[in-house]
C-alpha cells in the first residue's frame, strides 16, 4: 500500500499532472510544421501511469482522438511484457485498429523511466495531412489507403532506427513535413517525459502508481455518481445512416443499459462493415459514445481512465462499427459521428435534460477541391463544414457548428486565394432550424463558381466529398421536428454527395449543410421568441404561422396574440397526437 | 512662458480611478485615487485633478501631457452598450459575422454559449459588388442600390455603420465609394470602413473588428471630446494622449477614429512599466505578474520587449475560456489573464478535492475578512491567517481585518467537508492559487520559447507581493524584483510608453512572384499613413519607421513576422528575404525547410516619435541603520519548515539604498506586503526597488 494524499496535496499534484501535458500541447504549438496542427489543433498528448492506465491529457483536443487514446494507449502498451522497456525506446504507429480509426492519425509513444524504473508512458496522436496512398473514401480496403506503420520501435534505447524514417520518407507525398511533423512529436513525448521525473523528484515520490490510483478513483467516483440519478433500464435507440446510390443504408442500433452507476452499450444488431471507407474501428466507435456520455455526466471534469470505466461498450466484429482489418477506413466520421447522436436519443428518454436534439454537423461536411490553373500549377484546398447545433430543453440550438467533432472553417478570402474559385455565398439558411419549443440551429449554405474567364482553372475541378444527411434530416427530440436536410447541387441538379465530382468552367455548386433538430412541441414555443426569429429572418413569416403556430403582422413585425391563439388551436385539432 | 515640467497619468478602472503626477525635473511622483463615476467618466478625472492640487498647487498650467487609459470602451462592449449599428457587406455574406470559424471551445459541453454579434441579423446588410481575392473587380458596385441601401439603413435610425467588403484589403474602391455616399446621405454619421479599421486578411476577423469599431465609435467620440473640452475649461493646455491596446500611446483625434484600438488601455500600462525596468535594469528574461482582487494578468518580456499578438478576445461569456469572446484583430500586448486574485474563492470540488478560483467574492462582499458581508473563505482569508497580512495595516491601517471570522469560515467551508486540518486547509489555499499561477505561467513562458528558470519575476498589484516568493519557488525562478509602491509602480508606464503606431495592410503574395516596386509603394503609403496619425500628435518631431513582413510558408495557417531594414525595397534580394525568415523560423521553431516556397501575408509599419525619458525618483540616501526599519515579528507560515516560525516585519517606508537582510521577512507599504521565505535574501538599491534573491535547487 502506497502513501495517501489529503485532497489538497492531491489537487496539487494533480494540476500539476495535467499542467505538464498542456506544456507538451505548447511545445508542439511550437515545432509542428502543419498548420491542421498548429491552427486547427489536430493533435493530443497525454500519459498514462505505468500499467498504461490514462492520467492526463492536453486540455483540447478533438473528441474523435481524445477518447480513442485513453483505451488505445492501454492496449498498446500491454502488447509487450512491461519488463521488455527499456530507457531511450521509442515506439511508433498509425494501426488504425490499435488507436484513432485512420492512417492518417499517428502515435508517437516513448516509456518514461525514473531511477531506473518504469514509471509512465507518454504518447501524443497527430493527424498528419498526408500518409501516402490514394486519398479518397471510395477505396476497398486500407491497403489503398496509405502506408500503414505497425507498432515498431523508432528509437531503440536512444539509437534512431534510420530504416524506419526512410520507409516513411519513401511513402509520403509531403516527406519533409511528415518527418518534421514526427519530430515535433518526439519533443512533446521528451518534454511530458522530463517533467513527469521532475514532479516525482520534487514531491519525493518514485513513483506514479499511488497517485494515479487516487486520481482515477475520485474521477470514476465523480461520473458514477452522476450516472447513478438516472433510472435503470435499457434504453434503445436507431440510426439510419444513407448510403450512395445502389448501397444499402446502414443501421446502427443500439442499446444502453443503465445499471446503478454502469452504462453498457451494446450495438449488437448494427449493420456489417461497408466496401469502401466509412468502416469505423472499436477505439473511435467507443470514442463518439464516451463522448456522448462523457458530456451527459461530468463534461467538465478532467479526461482519464477514471471517466472511461463506467462505460462498457459491445460491438460486434465485423460490423461497420466494429470493422475487421484490412477494411477501408479513411472515411470513418461519415458513420462514426453518429453514434453521440444515438446514445443521446436512447439515454434522453431518462435524462432528457442532459440531451440535445440531432445536429446538422453530423457528420462534418469535408470537401477537398483540387485542380490546376490556367498556368498548369496545381491547387488544393479542404473545406470543414458544420451545421445547426441540436436544441435542448434549456436553448435553441447552436448556429454553424460541427458536432461531435470540432474544428474551425476556413476564411472565403483565404480559399479564393489559395484556389481560382469565387465563392458567391456563406450564409445562414432562413428555416433550416427544426422547429420545436426550442429550435434547432440553423444551417450554413455555401456557394462556389468555377470561372471560366481568364481567372478560371483548367477544367476538370476536382471535388472530394465526406458528408452526409441528404437523405435522412437531423431528428427532433420530445415533439420537435427535424431540421432542414443537407444539398449538393451542381447547376441547380443533384449530385452525387460521396466521393468525388468533376467540375468544369461555368460550374455553379451550391452546398447546404444541415440544420439542427427542434426540442419539444413547437406550439408551447414563447411567441415572443418566433417574433424575434421573424425580425432577425431566422424565421419566415409563412413558416411562423405553419410550424409555430404564430401568427406575426408583416408590417410591424409583432405578434398577433389573437389570431395565435387561433392558429394554434387549429393546428393541434388537425395533429392531435404530437409525439 | 511657463515651464511645462509635469506629466499626469490617469487610469479609470472599474472602480478606482488612479492618478500619477510626474515632474520631470526632480523625478517626484504624486499619486491620488478616487471612485470612478461611470455616469460621466470626466467627472472623477477633474475631482483627481483637484485632489492633487491640494499638494500641488497650479499643477495644471505646467501640464505637459496627460496620458489617459480607460475600460470605458470595453465596458461598452460587455455590457452591449454600444451604439445602434448597422453592417454593409458584399452580397452572400451577411451572416459572416454570426458564422464566424466555426470551433467549439468546450469541445464536451454541449450546452455551451457563444457571444451574440455586436450587429443583429436585421442590420446587417449587402451591396451587390465583388472583388477578386487579387484586388481586381469581378462586379462594380451598383451605386443606384447602395444608395438605396443606405437610405434603408437610415430608416433604422442607427448611430453608426460599419463597412466591410470581401477582399477588400487588396483593393479598398468599393469601401471607400460606399464611405463617401454615406457622408453625403447622411453627413456627421459615424462610419468605419474594415480598410481604415484593419486591412487585414480573413473576412470574420475584419468585420468583427469593423463592426466593434462601428459599435463604440459614438461613445469614444463623445467622450473623449468632452474630457478635452473639460481639461482646457481647467486650464490645461498641453496634450492629450491616450494609451493604445499595444502598448503605445495616441492622439484623441487616432483613438476617437480607431477605439476598437483603445479596448484594453488599462492593463498594457503594468507591462509598459515592465519593459522600462527590463531595459532600466538589463533584464533579459522577466516575467511581469500583476494579481489583483480578481484576476492575475502576466507577461514574459524578453530583452526589454513584451510580445505583441495580432488578435484577443472580449465579452467572453465564459469568462477564462479561450474561445468564448469576440475576435477582435488589432496588435495588443501579450497578457495572460486567469482568474486568480485576492477574492478568489475556496471551495470544495465535485472530485472532493479542493478548488481555489477562478470564481471571486471581487471586492464586495470581498473575503470574510473585510467583514463586509463576505461568507465564502478566499486567498486574502487564508493569506490573513497565514501571518503574511497583518489585521491591523490592510491597506495602511485603513480597514481593519477579522481574523476570527475568516477562520472559522475555513475550518467550516475548507477543513472539515474535505477532513483535513485547519493549518492544511488554509496553507492549501495560499499553495493551490500559486500553483495555479505557477502552471498558467509555464505554459505561458513555454509558448515564447522562454525559460522559467532563468526569469526575474516583477511583482506588481494589491496580491502580487504577497504571493511572488511561492510563484518563484513553483517556476524556479531565481530573482524576485518588487518596485516600491505596487500601484504606482504600475502606472509609471503611462510615462515611458512609447508615442509609437501600427499600421499594416494584407497582400498575399509568393516571394518569387512578388512586384518589389509594387511592395514599396505599399510600405509608403502605409509611412504617410502612420505618419499623419503621429504629426497629429508632435508636428514637430522626427518619426521613427520600422518595417516588417509576415510571412510563412505557402498554404501554412500561420505566418511568421519578419523584420526588414527601412531601404528601397527592390534593393533587397528574393536570397536576402529568404535568409531572414530562415533564420527566424529557425529560432521560433527549430528548423526550417529551405525547399519549401514562402509566401507575404502582411505588410507592417511601426511608425514612432523619439522616446521620453523618465527619471525614476531616488530615495532617501542618508544611511540609517536597519533596526528602525524592523517594526518587530509575527509568527507567519514557513513553506520549508511546514509550520509557523517567526517572520521579521520592515517598514518599507524605512528602508534605504544598500539595505540588505535574510528572509524571513515581511515589508509592508500601504498598497502590499511583500513575503520572503528564509532561504532568499533582500537588498534595496538606490530607487527603492527590492531586489529578492532566491536559493533554488
Amino acid at each position: 500500500m502506497g502513501p495517501t494524499f489529503d485532497p489538497i496535496t492531491l489537487e496539487i499534484l494533480w494540476r500539476r499532472l495535467i499542467s505538464i501535458v498542456d506544456e507538451a500541447d505548447s511545445a508542439v504549438a511550437r515545432t509542428a510544421f502543419s498548420s491542421l496542427l498548429r491552427d486547427a489543433h489536430d493533435y493530443t498528448c497525454m500519459f498514462t501511469d505505468q500499467k498504461g492506465r490514462e492520467l492526463a491529457q492536453g486540455s483540447f483536443a478533438t473528441p474523435g482522438q481524445s477518447g480513442a487514446m485513453a483505451l488505445g494507449i492501454k492496449n498498446l502498451v500491454t502488447r509487450l511484457p512491461l519488463d521488455t522497456y527499456k530507457p531511450g525506446d521509442i515506439f511508433i504507429t498509425n494501426d488504425p485498429w490499435a488507436l484513432a480509426g485512420h492512417l492518417n492519425d499517428v502515435c508517437v509513444m516513448s516509456p518514461v523511466f525514473y531511477n531506473q524504473q518504469l514509471v509512465a508512458f507518454t504518447a501524443c496522436v497527430f493527424h498528419h495531412s498526408d500518409i501516402g496512398g490514394r486519398v479518397s473514401s471510395d477505396n476497398h480496403d486500407v491497403f489503398e489507403e496509405g502506408l500503414f506503420i505497425p507498432f515498431v520501435k523508432l528509437y531503440e534505447g536512444g539509437i534512431l532506427n534510420q530504416s524506419v524514417i526512410d520507409m516513411i520518407r519513401w511513402n509520403v507525398r509531403t516527406p519533409d513535413e511528415v518527418i518534421g511533423d514526427i519530430r515535433s512529436q518526439i519533443a512533446a513525448n521528451h518534454v511530458c517525459s522530463e517533467k513527469i521525473c521532475q514532479m516525482l523528484k520534487e514531491n519525493g515520490l518514485d513513483r506514479l502508481d499511488d497517485l494515479a490510483d487516487q486520481i482515477i478513483h475520485r474521477t470514476e467516483k465523480s461520473m458514477r455518481e452522476e450516472i447513478e440519478k438516472i433510472p435503470d433500464g435499457i434504453y434503445q435507440a436507431e440510426g439510419m445512416i444513407e448510403q450512395m446510390k445502389g448501397q444499402q443504408d446502414v443501421v446502427i442500433k443500439a442499446t444502453v443499459e443503465v445499471k446503478g452507476s454502469d452504462i453498457v452499450v451494446d450495438l449488437t444488431g448494427s449493420s456489417p462493415q461497408v466496401n469502401w471507407g466509412g468502416n469505423v474501428v472499436y477505439n473511435f466507435t467507443y470514442a463518439y459514445v464516451f463522448m456522448a456520455i462523457k458530456s451527459m455526466f461530468g463534461p467538465d471534469i478532467p479526461n482519464n481512465d477514471g471517466c472511461a470505466s463506467p462505460i462498457t461498450l459491445l460491438a460486434p466484429e465485423g460490423t461497420v462499427v466494429n470493422c475487421r482489418f484490412p477494411a477501408a477506413v479513411a472515411a470513418r466520421l461519415v458513420i462514426g459521428h453518429f453514434l453521440t447522436e444515438i446514445i443521446y436519443r436512447a439515454l434522453g428518454k431518462v435524462a432528457p435534460d442532459k440531451v440535445i436534439a440531432a445536429s446538422g454537423g453530423t457528420p462534418a461536411q469535408m470537401n477537398v477541391f483540387y485542380g490546376k490553373r490556367k498556368n498548369g500549377k496545381p491547387w488544393h484546398s479542404v473545406i470543414i463544414r458544420g451545421g445547426g447545433m441540436g436544441a435542448s430543453v434549456r436553448s435553441d440550438g447552436n448556429y454553424v457548428y460541427i458536432f461531435p467533432a470540432n474544428g474551425a472553417n476556413t476564411p472565403i478570402e483565404i480559399f479564393e486565394s489559395d484556389t481560382p474559385l469565387i465563392v458567391e455565398r456563406r450564409e445562414l439558411i432562413p428555416d433550416s432550424g427544426g422547429p420545436g419549443k426550442m429550435k434547432g440551429g440553423l444551417g450554413q449554405r455555401e456557394v462556389f463558381r468555377i470561372p471560366d474567364d481568364e481567372y478560371g482553372p483548367l477544367p476538370p475541378v476536382n471535388l472530394g466529398i465526406q458528408a452526409g444527411r441528404h437523405v435522412y434530416p437531423p431528428e427532433g427530440l420530445f415533439g420537435g421536428k427535424p431540421g432542414l436536410k443537407a444539398k449538393f447541387l451542381v447547376d441547380g441538379v443533384p449530385g452525387n454527395p460521396f466521393g468525388l465530382t468533376q467540375l468544369n468552367p461555368g460550374s455553379v455548386v451550391t452546398i447546404d449543410a444541415a440544420g439542427g433538430g427542434g426540442y419539444g412541441n413547437p406550439f408551447e414555443r414563447d411567441p415572443e421568441m418566433v417574433e424575434r426569429d421573424v425580425q432577425e429572418g431566422y424565421v419566415s413569416l409563412d413558416k411562423a404561422k405553419e410550424d409555430y403556430g404564430v401568427v406575426i403582422d408583416p408590417k410591424t413585425l409583432k405578434v398577433d396574440w389573437e389570431a395565435t391563439k387561433r392558429q394554434r388551436e387549429k393546428l393541434s385539432d388537425d395533429v392531435p397526437t404530437l409525439r | 512662458m511657463t515651464q511645462k515640467v509635469y506629466r499626469l497619468g490617469c487610469d479609470i478602472g472599474g472602480t478606482f480611478t488612479d492618478f500619477v503626477l510626474l515632474n520631470d525635473e526632480t523625478g517626484e511622483i504624486k499619486t491620488y485615487k478616487c471612485l470612478t463615476t461611470p455616469k460621466d467618466p470626466s467627472d472623477a478625472v477633474e475631482a483627481g485633478i483637484r485632489g492633487l492640487e491640494r499638494d500641488t498647487p497650479n499643477f495644471i498650467g505646467k501640464l505637459d501631457e496627460v496620458i489617459h487609459g480607460t475600460t470605458l470602451v470595453i465596458n461598452a462592449i460587455i455590457e452591449r452598450k454600444g451604439a445602434k449599428t448597422a453592417l454593409i457587406t458584399t452580397k452572400g455574406f451577411r451572416d459572416v459575422l454570426e458564422i464566424g470559424r466555426g470551433i467549439r471551445y468546450a469541445p464536451y459541453d454541449i450546452f455551451a454559449e457563444f457571444p451574440k454579434p455586436l450587429i443583429p441579423r436585421r442590420l446587417r446588410f449587402e451591396v451587390d459588388e465583388r472583388i477578386r481575392s487579387d484586388g481586381s473587380v469581378l462586379k462594380p458596385l451598383d451605386l443606384q442600390e447602395a444608395r438605396q441601401v443606405i437610405q434603408e439603413i437610415l430608416k433604422e435610425n442607427v448611430e453608426s455603420i460599419a463597412v466591410c467588403l470581401l477582399n477588400s484589403f487588396e483593393n479598398p474602391t468599393h469601401e471607400l465609394m460606399l464611405k463617401e455616399l454615406i457622408e453625403k446621405e447622411a453627413p456627421g454619421l459615424s462610419v468605419s470602413i474594415s480598410f481604415q479599421v484593419l486591412p487585414q486578411i480573413k473576412e470574420y476577423e475584419r468585420t468583427s473588428t469593423t463592426a466593434t469599431n462601428a459599435y463604440v465609435k459614438p461613445l469614444t467620440g463623445r467622450y473623449l471630446s468632452k474630457l478635452s473640452g473639460r481639461l482646457e475649461r481647467i486650464g490645461f493646455k498641453g496634450k492629450l494622449f491616450i494609451m493604445l491596446s499595444s502598448g503605445g500611446v495616441t492622439s484623441v483625434e487616432t483613438a476617437a477614429e480607431f477605439p476598437v484600438r483603445i479596448i484594453e488601455s488599462g492593463p498594457t500600462a503594468a507591462v509598459i512599466a515592465g519593459q522600462y525596468y527590463g531595459r532600466l535594469f538589463n533584464i533579459s528574461e522577466m516575467f511581469c505578474f500583476d494579481m489583483g482582487g480578481t484576476t492575475a494578468k502576466s507577461c514574459l518580456i524578453q530583452k526589454g520587449e513584451a510580445g505583441v499578438v495580432p488578435t484577443f478576445e472580449v465579452g467572453r461569456v465564459q469568462r477564462f475560456m479561450k474561445g468564448s469572446g469576440l475576435t477582435i484583430q488589432v496588435p495588443v500586448v501579450d497578457l495572460m489573464e486567469i482568474g486568480a486574485g485576492g477574492g478568489s474563492i475556496a471551495r470544495v470540488s465535485r472530485m472532493g478535492t479542493l478548488q481555489v478560483g477562478p470564481e471571486s467574492s471581487g471586492a464586495d462582499p470581498g473575503p470574510i475578512c473585510y467583514g463586509i458581508g463576505g461568507t465564502e473563505p478566499c486567498v486574502t482569508d487564508a493569506d490573513l491567517l497565514l501571518g503574511y497580512l497583518d489585521e491591523n495595516y490592510f491597506l495602511g491601517g485603513k480597514m481593519k481585518l477579522d481574523k476570527e471570522a475568516a477562520k472559522k469560515g475555513v475550518e467550516e467551508k475548507v477543513a472539515h467537508p474535505l477532513g483535513v486540518t485547519y493549518l492544511q486547509a488554509v496553507w492549501g489555499i495560499h499553495d493551490l492559487i500559486n500553483e495555479t499561477m505557477a502552471a498558467a505561467a509555464k505554459t505561458h513562458i513555454a509558448e515564447k520559447g522562454g525559460n522559467p528558470k532563468i526569469v526575474t519575476i516583477v511583482a506588481f498589484g494589491g496580491a502580487g507581493p504577497v504571493h511572488a516568493y511561492g510563484l518563484a519557488k513553483k517556476l524556479g525562478a531565481p530573482r524576485l524584483l518588487v518596485p516600491p509602491n505596487a500601484g504606482v509602480g504600475s502606472a509609471l508606464g503611462f510615462f515611458t510608453a512609447p508615442r509609437a503606431y501600427d499600421v499594416l495592410r494584407s497582400h498575399k503574395v509568393a516571394l518569387s512572384t512578388a512586384d518589389f516596386n509594387e511592395i514599396e509603394r505599399i510600405f509608403r503609403e502605409l509611412e504617410e499613413e502612420a505618419s499623419k496619425i503621429l504629426k497629429k500628435q508632435a508636428a514637430e518631431s522626427e518619426i521613427y519607421y520600422e518595417r516588417s513582413l509576415d510571412m510563412r510558408f505557402v498554404g501554412q495557417g500561420s505566418e511568421t513576422n519578419v523584420p526588414i531594414p527601412r531601404e528601397e525595397f527592390k534593393k533587397l534580394s528574393q536570397e536576402e528575404i529568404r535568409r531572414r525568415f530562415d533564420e527566424i523560423y529557425k529560432k521560433l521553431y527549430g528548423r526550417t525547410y529551405p525547399d519549401s516556397e514562402v509566401e507575404f501575408i502582411n505588410f507592417k509599419i511601426r511608425a514612432s516619435l523619439p522616446e521620453r525619458t523618465l527619471r525614476l525618483p531616488k530615495i532617501d540616501k542618508k544611511r540609517r541603520s536597519l533596526t528602525e526599519a524592523i517594526k518587530g515579528k509575527r509568527s507567519a507560515y514557513s513553506s520549508l519548515v511546514k509550520d509557523f516560525i517567526p517572520f521579521t516585519i520592515y517598514d518599507r517606508y524605512q528602508l534605504f539604498p544598500e539595505a540588505a537582510f535574510k528572509g524571513p521577512a515581511i515589508i509592508e507599504e500601504k498598497e502590499s506586503t511583500v513575503i520572503v521565505g528564509e532561504d532568499a535574501t533582500v537588498f534595496v538599491d538606490d530607487f527603492g526597488f527590492l531586489w529578492i534573491n532566491l536559493t533554488n535547487e
